[in-house]
């Protein structure tokens, strides 16, 4: 997250208060790093719909955030489950569509298989390119804004974005 | 779902209003109270054991009823506790408890397999059947108390949850019963007594997180 732990637990203390200043920030704030956090997990075309329902159960259930501990915890623990529920959906759709003999032909296959495809490429570029690179190419942050994220300098976040690039198209070249 | 994010950040920031956080003490003072409807239940209907109605309780009885007390604290505590997720947490105080409460059914099934090494009668009586009943029937309160506050909060681990809401009704339960039981010997207590225990925790596990799923 771009606010740090100290603030957004002070922003989700002023939320359970009411205070609506605060929990705008601290929605945006989430948003922001669920974002991340899913776009590893789940296809972009469900990304979306998994983070709004994360920020909806953080909105229905924002009275079980302690406040005394830090705020981050408590939202992957909610970012955890919102995913593991959604992989359940999933997969009991998938089951009863199989049993029903109900498969589309037309399905998001190509696209799955590039993400998928991507994710494995992405896990072979050394942490930093893949997080300079997911942030600006990806996020479509500045790279002021990324180097703030991440706290490698703006020139360090070009040269990393274009080792990584670099780095891609000999790993596609090479299949 | 998918709306326009700045429409829907907007649209709850607009529905906010002021909570209450869950406290952990709010809700141990449920759990406690939904423990004392037990054992009050069996004090109004059954009546306390002679023992204690002498002023002259039994040794191992009391050891019984206070490691079946504990548990059932300390269970609870860590079910009122997953209200509240985080990730890094460590909620695993009540297994050494369970643990030593464990020693009981262990130590009455040593003294049954040596009894039927010798040759002996084990000893297990079957009217040990009504204090697993009852135990399970006066843990109701705690395991409906400890529901109730998990709906409340995001348990995000719901089926430890659910077993932790199990242990804490079973041995709530057990004791209250144990205040009436007027049994004192250890396979009694071991095997009836840790038999509701563990039967109330794979009920827990079973049917509480369909209840507390959000």
């Amino acid at each position: 997250m771009i606010a740090d732990e100290a603030t957004l637990t002070r922003l989700a203390g002023l939320a359970q208060r009411g205070d609506q200043q605060a929990y705008a920030a601290l929605l945006g704030a989430a948003k922001a790093w669920l974002q991340r956090y899913f776009r590893r997990r789940t296809t972009p075309c469900q990304l979306d719909d998994l983070v709004q329902e994360t920020l909806l159960s953080v909105h229905r259930k924002l009275a079980s955030f302690e406040p005394s501990r830090p705020f981050t915890p408590w939202l992957v623990a909610i970012a955890r489950y919102r995913y593991v529920d959604h992989l359940r959906l999933i997969y009991r759709r998938a089951e009863d569509e199989l049993s029903a003999e109900q498969v589309d032909d037309h399905t998001d296959e190509p696209q799955i298989t590039a993400r998928i495809s991507l994710e494995r490429l992405f896990e072979l570029l050394p942490d930093a390119q893949q997080r300079a690179i997911e942030l600006v190419k990806i996020e479509g942050l500045s790279i002021a804004e990324a180097s703030q994220s991440t706290g490698q300098s703006e020139s360090l976040v070009k040269v990393n974005i274009h080792r990584g690039l670099k780095r891609l198209a000999a790993l596609i070249e090479r299949g | 779902m998918a709306r326009n994010s700045e429409d829907f950040i907007a649209g709850l920031v607009a529905d906010l209003r002021p909570v209450q956080p869950l406290r952990q003490s709010s809700g141990m003072g449920l759990a406690v109270l939904a423990l004392g409807c037990g054992v009050a239940g069996t004090l109004l209907v059954f009546g306390p054991r002679a023992d204690l109605a002498a002023g002259r309780p039994d040794a191992l009885a009391l050891l019984g009823s206070g490691l079946f007390l504990v548990l059932a604290l300390a269970s609870a505590w860590a079910a009122v506790d997953m209200a509240r997720p985080y990730v890094g947490g460590r909620r695993e105080g009540w297994g050494w408890t369970a643990l030593m409460a464990a020693t009981l059914p262990l130590g009455a099934l040593i003294i049954i397999a040596a009894a039927w090494w010798r040759g002996s009668p084990s000893g297990l009586a079957l009217d040990g059947a009504n204090c697993l009943e009852f135990g399970l029937i006066w843990g109701l309160f705690t395991a409906a108390a400890l529901t109730l506050w998990l709906r409340r909060g995001a348990p995000s681990l719901p089926r430890r949850a659910g077993l932790l809401t199990g242990v804490a009704a079973g041995s709530a339960g057990t004791f209250a019963i144990s205040l009436f039981c007027p049994h004192n010997e250890l396979i009694h207590i071991g095997i009836w007594h840790g038999l509701t225990v563990v039967l109330a925790g794979l009920l827990g596990r079973l049917i509480v997180p369909r209840l507390i799923a959000w």
